[in-house]
Order: C-alpha cells, then sequence, then structure tokens
C-alpha cells in the first residue's frame, strides 16, 4: 500500500481533471475569494489552503495524536462545513450508519420495517462536499485513525471507496461512488473528553470512540462489499474483503466434521443478524462450536479470523483490542450456516465471544450479478464506547 | 374503484420508470411478509404475503423456479408448512381453526429498495371456538421467521367493521426474531371494543373517504353544477342566472345525483352483480360528458336526469367498496346507512365549499368565469379522457396525474374563495367611489326605464328598489356599446331566463311574450343583490336613491373591467 501518494486525494484529483473547465465552481465552493487566474488541474489543489475558517477546533490534543489530526482536518474547512462536521455526541448520532447508500436513507425508505436498513440518513459532511487540500487532511486523519497493514484498515477503505466508484461506474449510477460518504465528530476531538469519529457510506460503517484521548471502542463496524470478486478501478487491483473472507474461510475449512455439526446452525441467515439498528440486542446464549475445544492451530485460524477486523485499527490499538479477544478466546464460540465456502446466497458465519462479536453474511448481488457479502464486528462491551443510552 | 385506481397509477408509473430507463435492480431492503387481518362477525380472514425466496429458505421446499407451476406442483407440502406455522389461541388457551385458501404467486417489490421479487399470496381464515369473542387472542404466527433470523412479518387490520376501523392499514405489529433470547415471541392481538355503533361510525367515514378521495366522484359532480349558475341559449352557455335559480339548480342536481347513487349502491350492496371495470368506463365518461356540457350546453335544462342517471353508475362503483366488506343482516342495513351519510355529507362539504365562490364570481365575473369555467371543463375533459383511455387498458401519465390530484385541495378552494371575496370588494369599493362621484346625480325616472334602451348619463331607476337601475356616472362603453347593438336602440337583454330553464320548448319567437317576466326576474335578482350589499355596507343603503347609484355602480364596474353587475350581466350577450 502506498500513503505517500494517497490514493484518496489521487482519485478526486482525476475527477477533477475532467472538471477542470469549471475550476471557478471549486473556488466558490472552497468558499474563498475568487483568485480566477487558476488555469490547471493543480490549481484545485491549493484553493483549499487558501479557505479561512472562521472557528477554530478546540482542545488540547497532543501532537501527531488522532485528535490533533482531527482538528488539523476541522481547520481546512469553512465555517459552514465544520458547523455540518461537528455533531452532537449522543447514541442517536452515534447509531446513523447503514449498509445502504445515503440515497436510500435520505427518503425514509431504510427504516421501511425490513432489516438491513438503520435508523435515519448519515450526518456529517460529504467526501463530495470537500476539495483537494481538505481531502488530504481528512485522508491523513482517516490513516492514523486506522490500520496499516494491507488489505486491512487504511487500505482496504480506499479499495472500498473504489468499489463504489466502479458501482457508480457500472450501472449503480449517482447514488454510489466515494462522493456519497459521509465524515462527522460527534462531540469535539481532543485529549479529555468523548468524541466519536464517524464516517461511513455504502457498505462501510467506521465509529471509533475516544475518551480522554483513548480509542474506546472501534464498533460498531460494518464492512460489506460489491463488487465482491476482484476488479480494476483508479489505477489498481481492488478486492476489499479479500484478507477477512480468507481467514473465515481457512477457520470452517480447518474444523473437523464434528466440529463443523456442532457449529451449525439451524436458521437461515439471509443478512446479519445484529445489522445497522440492532443494538444492544446480543443473543444471551452463545451458539456453535466453543473454541475451547480447538487444536493450537485451530485457535490460530480463529484469532486470524478475529484480527481481520481488529486489524482495521491503528496499530497500537489493535494490538491492544486483539490482546483482549485473545484472553477470552476459549469462551469464545464459532458457528455457521449454509455452506462453508461462505459464497452462497445465506451463507454466514459467526464468531461469538464473551467481547467479541462478528458475523458475516453473503448475499445476492444488488448492482451486479455476482453475490457480495454483508459483515459487522460488534464488542458486547464497548460498542459506541459502551454508551447504550 | 380506488384499488383500480391504484392498480392503474401503479402500471402508469411502472410505465414511465421503464421508459425513463430506470437501473433495473436496486436492491438493499429485504422483503418482508405482510398480514392483513379483515375481522368478520363470526372468523378473520387473513390475507399473507410471503417472499417466495424467503419461504423456499425457511421451509426446506425447494421449487424448480418461482412460477405458479412450481407452486402448484408442491402444494400439499407448501399448505402443510404454513397450517404448521399458523395457530392462532384465544386468550384462555384455547386452539381457532385455520384453513388456508388458494396459493398464489405474484410479483411484488420496487426497484429501488426491495428489488422486484416473487411472492406467495394466500388467504386463511381462522374461525375462533364458539362463544369467543375473538378480540384478543394470540397470532401465533411464525411462518418464515421460525427459521429465517433476518426475517420481519408486518401485521395490519385492514377491516373491522365492529371496531369501526376500515382505514385499510392499521398497525398491529411486527413479529421477528427476539436475537436476545433467539426466540419469536408470539404476537398478541387486541382489536380493542366493538358495537354496532363503531360499525355505523366507521362506514360514515369510510363514505366520507370515499368522495375524499374520489377525485372522479367528485369531478363529475362538480363539472355538473359547473354551468349551473348560467342560462343556456342555443348551443351557447350565454347569461347568468338568477341566484335563486342557480341554487335551486344546484340544489336538485345534488339531490339528482344522491337519489341516483344511493339506488344502486343499496341494490350492489345487496348482491346486483356489478361489471366493475364496466362500471369504472361508465364514470370516466360520465365526467367527459360533463365537462362537455360545461363547455357548451349540451343537455340544457335536463341536468337533473342526467344527474341522476349517472348517479346510478357512480353508485354501483361505491357499491364495490361495501361488497368488499362481506357484510350480511343488521351490519349491512347499517353499513348502507352510514356509508350513504358520509358520502352525502362530503359531497354537500364538497359543494359547500366549492359552489358559492362559483356563484359569486359568475356574477361579478362573468367574463372571466367563462374563462375559467371554460379551463376548468377543458381540464376536466383531458382528465376524463385519461381516465376513460386508463379503464379501456391503457394506462398513460394523463390519468396518473388526475388520479394524483385532488379536486378538493385546500389551494384551489382558498383561491376561487379569495377571487369571489376579491370580486365583491371590488363592487364593494368601486361603489364607493361611484357614490362619491354620484351623490349628487338626480335620481330619476321608474322601473318602466328597463323597457328602453339605456343611455349615457341618463338616470336610470330609483324608486322601487325591485327594480331600480342606476345610473352610469363614470360612463358604461361597453354597456353602451351593447344597447347601441341592440335592435331599435334596446338593450339586447333578449335572454328569458325561465324559458331556457325549461329546456326552450317556446322557443324564441315567444321573446316579447317572455320579457316583462324576464325582467321582472332580474329585478327582484338586483333587488336581492342589492339588499346584500346593503348588509356589506349599510352607510350606503339607507335609501332608495343611494340603492340606485350603487347598482348603476355596479353595471359600470361590469362594463369597465370587463365583468358585469348581475342585473346587466343577464341581459349581456355572453
Amino acid at each position: 500500500m502506498s500513503k505517500t501518494t494517497s490514493p484518496l486525494t489521487a482519485a478526486t484529483l482525476s475527477r477533477r481533471t475532467l472538471l477542470a473547465g469549471i475550476p471557478a465552481a471549486a473556488l466558490v465552493l472552497a468558499g474563498c475569494s475568487a483568485n480566477a487566474g487558476t488555469t490547471s488541474t493543480t490549481a484545485t489543489a491549493t484553493t483549499g489552503a487558501t479557505a479561512t475558517p472562521s472557528a477554530t477546533a478546540s482542545g488540547a490534543a497532543a501532537a501527531g495524536s488522532v485528535a490533533a489530526l482531527a482538528q488539523a482536518f476541522q481547520s481546512t474547512l469553512s465555517s459552514d462545513q465544520q458547523s455540518t462536521l461537528l455533531q452532537q455526541y449522543s447514541l442517536a448520532n452515534a447509531k446513523l450508519w447503514s449498509n445502504l447508500p445515503q440515497g436510500l436513507l435520505s427518503g425514509g425508505m431504510g427504516g421501511a420495517g425490513g432489516p438491513g436498513g438503520g435508523t435515519g440518513a448519515r450526518i456529517g459532511l460529504s467526501l463530495g462536499d470537500l476539495d483537494d487540500a481538505q481531502l488530504a487532511a481528512f485522508d491523513t486523519l482517516l490513516a492514523a485513525a486506522t490500520g496499516s497493514g494491507a488489505g486491512e484498515g487504511y487500505d482496504e477503505i480506499q479499495q472500498h471507496l473504489n468499489a463504489d466508484d466502479y458501482l457508480a461506474a457500472n450501472g449503480g449510477g449517482s447514488t454510489y461512488g466515494r462522493a456519497n460518504f459521509y465524515v462527522a465528530f460527534l462531540g469535539t476531538p481532543a485529549d479529555t473528553g468523548t468524541w466519536e469519529l464517524q464516517f461511513g457510506g455504502h457498505h462501510l460503517a467506521v465509529a471509533n470512540t475516544y475518551v480522554d484521548g483513548t480509542l474506546a471502542g472501534a464498533t460498531p463496524s460494518f464492512r460489506g462489499i460489491e463488487p465482491n470478486a476482484a476488479f480494476d478501478e483508479n489505477g489498481r487491483t481492488n478486492q476489499p474483503l479479500a484478507v477477512k473472507e480468507a481467514a473465515f474461510t481457512a477457520l470452517l475449512a480447518g474444523l473437523s466434521a464434528d466440529q463443523l455439526a456442532t457449529a451449525k446452525l439451524s436458521d437461515v441467515y439471509s443478512d446479519l443478524e445484529l445489522g445497522p439498528g440492532n443494538d444492544w440486542a446480543f443473543p444471551a446464549t452463545r451458539q456453535g462450536v466453543q473454541v475451547s475445544t480447538f487444536t493450537d492451530a485451530q485457535k490460530q485460524l480463529a484469532l486470524a479470523a478475529i484480527a481481520g477486523y481488529v486489524d482495521d485499527l491503528a496499530d497500537a490499538d489493535a494490538q491492544a483490542v486483539l490482546a483482549r479477544y485473545q484472553g477470552e478466546l476459549d469462551d469464545t464460540f464459532i458457528a455457521y450456516s449454509g455452506t462453508t465456502a461462505l459464497t452462497q446466497r445465506n451463507d454466514y458465519v459467526r464468531i461469538d465471544g464473551p467481547s467479541v462479536w462478528i458475523e458475516f453474511s453473503m448475499q445476492n448481488g444488488i448492482v451486479l450479478s455476482g453475490n457480495h457479502p454483508h459483515s459487522v464486528w460488534r464488542d458486547r462491551t464497548t460498542d459506541y464506547g459502551g454508551t447504550q443510552s | 374503484m380506488r384499488r383500480l385506481g391504484a392498480v392503474v397509477a401503479a402500471l402508469a408509473v411502472a410505465l414511465l420508470l421503464l421508459v425513463a430507463g430506470a437501473p433495473a435492480a436496486s436492491a438493499h431492503v429485504l422483503p418482508t411478509s405482510t398480514v392483513q387481518l379483515d375481522v368478520h362477525e363470526s372468523d378473520i380472514d387473513a390475507a399473507v404475503a410471503i417472499p417466495l425466496a424467503d419461504l423456499e429458505s425457511a421451509s426446506g421446499i425447494v421449487l424448480a423456479d418461482e412460477s405458479q407451476a412450481s407452486v402448484d406442483a408442491n402444494a400439499a407440502a407448501i399448505t402443510a408448512y404454513l397450517l404448521a406455522h399458523f395457530a392462532p389461541t384465544s386468550d384462555d388457551g384455547s386452539a381457532w381453526a385455520v384453513t388456508v385458501g388458494a396459493l398464489t404467486v405474484t410479483q411484488a417489490g420496487d426497484t429501488v429498495t426491495t428489488g422486484l421479487y416473487a411472492q406467495l399470496t394466500t388467504t386463511f381464515v381462522l374461525t375462533p371456538p364458539a362463544g369467543d369473542q375473538r378480540r384478543s387472542f394470540d397470532l401465533g404466527y411464525d411462518i418464515v421467521v421460525d427459521r429465517e433470523v433476518t426475517h420481519v412479518v408486518l401485521v395490519t387490520v385492514r377491516s373491522d367493521w365492529a371496531g369501526g376501523d376500515l382505514g385499510g392499514a392499521r398497525e398491529i405489529g411486527t413479529i421477528r426474531l427476539d436475537t436476545v433470547t433467539d426466540t419469536v415471541p408470539s404476537l398478541h392481538v387486541d382489536l380493542g371494543d366493538a358495537s354496532l355503533w363503531s360499525g355505523f361510525a366507521g362506514m360514515v367515514t369510510l363514505g366520507v373517504q370515499h368522495i375524499q378521495q374520489g377525485t372522479d366522484h367528485q369531478l363529475f359532480l362538480l363539472t355538473l353544477l359547473l354551468p349551473a349558475p348560467l342560462v343556456a341559449r342555443g348551443r351557447r352557455w350565454a347569461s347568468v342566472a338568477p341566484v335563486k335559480t342557480a341554487v335551486r339548480r344546484i340544489a336538485s342536481i345534488t339531490l339528482a345525483f344522491t337519489v341516483g347513487h344511493s339506488i344502486t349502491l343499496a341494490l350492489g350492496a345487496m348482491g346486483l352483480p356489478v361489471p366493475a371495470g364496466l362500471i369504472e368506463v361508465l364514470i370516466a365518461a360520465s365526467i367527459l360528458v360533463a365537462a362537455v356540457h360545461a363547455l357548451r350546453p349540451i343537455f340544457a335544462g335536463r341536468e337533473v336526469l342526467i344527474a341522476g342517471l349517472f348517479g346510478l353508475v357512480h353508485g354501483l362503483a361505491f357499491s364495490e367498496t361495501l361488497r368488499e366488506l362481506d357484510l350480511t343482516g343488521v351490519r349491512l342495513a347499517l353499513s348502507l346507512l352510514g356509508f350513504n351519510l358520509g358520502i352525502e355529507a362530503m359531497q354537500l362539504a364538497v359543494v359547500a365549499l366549492v359552489l358559492p365562490p362559483l356563484i359569486v364570481l359568475s356574477r361579478t365575473r362573468t367574463r372571466r368565469y367563462s374563462v375559467l369555467r371554460a379551463m376548468a371543463a377543458v381540464a376536466t375533459a383531458v382528465a376524463a379522457v385519461g381516465w376513460l383511455v386508463a379503464r379501456i387498458g391503457f394506462a398513460n401519465p394523463v390519468a396518473t396525474m388526475a388520479d394524483a390530484i385532488g379536486v378538493l385541495s385546500i389551494p384551489v378552494v382558498a383561491g376561487l374563495w379569495l377571487a369571489a371575496l376579491g370580486a365583491a370588494l371590488g363592487v364593494m369599493l368601486s361603489r364607493r367611489r361611484a357614490e362619491r362621484v354620484g351623490a349628487s346625480a338626480p335620481p330619476s325616472r321608474a322601473s318602466v326605464a328597463h323597457e328602453q334602451p339605456r343611455r349615457e348619463g341618463e338616470p336610470a331607476c330609483r324608486d322601487a328598489p325591485a327594480q331600480n337601475r342606476g345610473r352610469h356616472p363614470t360612463g358604461d362603453a361597453r354597456a353602451d356599446q351593447s344597447a347601441r347593438d341592440g335592435t331599435n336602440g334596446e338593450r339586447p337583454h333578449r335572454v328569458p331566463h325561465h324559458r331556457a330553464e325549461h329546456g326552450e320548448q317556446h322557443g324564441r319567437q315567444n321573446v316579447g311574450d317572455d320579457e316583462n317576466h324576464v325582467l321582472q326576474g332580474v329585478g327582484a335578482v338586483q333587488h336581492r343583490l342589492g339588499a346584500e350589499q346593503q348588509q356589506g355596507d349599510q352607510q350606503n343603503a339607507r335609501s332608495g336613491a343611494e340603492v340606485a347609484v350603487v347598482q348603476g355602480d355596479a353595471g359600470t364596474r361590469g362594463a369597465d373591467g370587463g365583468s358585469a353587475e348581475p342585473g346587466a350581466a343577464a341581459l349581456l350577450p355572453a
């Protein structure tokens, strides 16, 4: 992966190239007095720097911390943008995430009684409303808040955004694409107090809650993807969920027939049990096969499947969380439904421990013809940083 | 008929979407099952829709494809599965009898949220043990949700006569997995109190809603009433009828429509076979006929008969609603009464809201009323043609739009009242102005002046208020022009109102015979209007002379403003 070239910005630049005929529009968006001598596409990249925010982020934050980078991002924004970005810290706001694209949430369609919806439209700033300098600042923040491993964390999110651009260009239309992803700060980013970095869009939810400068929870964390197979977009080959899916498949493939029989759920899972909107509703009883019965090799496979999600966090955070889950591994259960290949509709796998809750569900294609998965990582104690009301 | 409207609208929307080339599939929201309860006197019907793919997953029954034939081939297994997962129980625990009807595959969903999918529809009949009052029970439904973790069942009451609930979609609750306990809690249904009275009241409400939402019924009656304040002359709507005549005509047309649809509503509800499709076509045709008549009189004087005849047609459509409720005996009788009362009440409300401003406008803004009438009639005709074509079987955007716009929209009614008030106010203001100018004008000759050509500056009438004509202090170009156009210098007041009302049976040669009569009628109208004006402007109405001035000014305004004071309007060619 290549953090130095910042694919997020690069992708936007390439799109801006198409809009080079109207650089003035970008200037207006950036809220600066139009210095209309811009003649090249690179000129738009400088416009953000001239934006003069009328408000500055408050609260001390250690240099290089996520809070400090959040403040740095905030300071690139106009006052209108800042008021859209900064939201109250509350469970009600924190619950505003979904697997659905924003376009299906705005009209109130998401809450149409069925699962797979959520509680309402996302809040915050659309990436489509950021200029290149602002995007670069956001990119730096995102990189600091997420993991550095290949195919995980930051790199996975870049591939994820590429996937939505791919959908937009291949039949999905303007409902899809990275312009439909939103970032919000719930509360004030600082070394003291509670705030959440909320970022998401179609098939993606990042929910990092920080209390007094420390990551207090990184869930509910939603990852789904379409297309699920590898595809080329924005100058690279992408397969955002490849690491996670490979770990699940290896885990189930590593179980004996007896273990699989114990792990098999009788129910049918056409989607996630604890998807958006189903908060703090963890099953009282764990189902499946208990990891304590596993061989060491099998335990490593289970831990690897968990790490597939935990490694989305910034590396130091990931280490701490994974250590906690490893300590609870023996009391963790593995369950599945459908087939162990995890490629067919209604194929399903779940990891359910004293703290960790990860489920993965394969479903029909939506925009494209191939099947596509949904998955969610929750934590029985630290979802929303522990905020239950 | 509302259902047909919905179908037509849905088809039209589907057509539009196809034309617009909307993305084929963007399904994100999982399809749900629905259970709609129709609560009858002795049992409950449960109309159920289940997404076929979910039924297969949950039941383990494998269908070759999602076709009717596949379902038919597996009907026994499907029926057994369904009955095993639908077991209502009374609150004392006793089980209800459950039967299941025909299994039908239909298409459902929409392209934006759920995608299009096949669903199984059927109707269960749930019969409580003898003596159970069946209004409080456990639904005992866990079809699909027993095994499909993410599935959701929405339960509504579609109709509950004795509960007075005929709105169509009272939510009872949802059936879904409780993830904490990993169980599917049974849905308890409490339908609440029930009585004949609430059933009756519910029917009144339903009748009101039926007219409120039945754009076509409203449109027919209103369009028929549109020319009611006017008098036909030959093939044209020529002039304004006296208020009394207009009101009487409106009342008799409305009554005839009521009598007509009451008769067939009763017959239809009691079992007279109703060719629903044909009736819907005829209703559209009736609106078209009324719209043409509003443009050019084609059955002047026989409006009452037409209203009655088409009332028979509309009543058959009303009866569809009652038939769907499947009522008998006392409930049917109460329903007929209540439903009809609701229809009449709403119909009267529509007439009371729309007609008064129309009458005012027809008298104060005669020419503009002609334009308004023509525009409304043409718009109605377009809507009627759209409906007609749609109901014959060709969905079209015109019908969709016509379904979408309610006639009795608040802006339209408010606009009419504002226009009427504005017109009345305009008359009043210019009357005051004229009072200042004309206060010194000498009051003059008596009512015989009606027979005389009225000339510029010539005082008209003053003594008997019933016959007064005002003078024209500021000039009356059009009235004068009209007067000059008349033969022998007489004003062209050749429209015998009562004759037009009686179907022109007298013929034109009788004009002379009718003239005095007619003019007295006009004078009477003037008198009434004068009295109203006095009420509205008491300062001006203290003497006959003042009334004369007032009325004369109204005539002036009419001439100046392209509209006419009532008396003058009646005498002007339209």
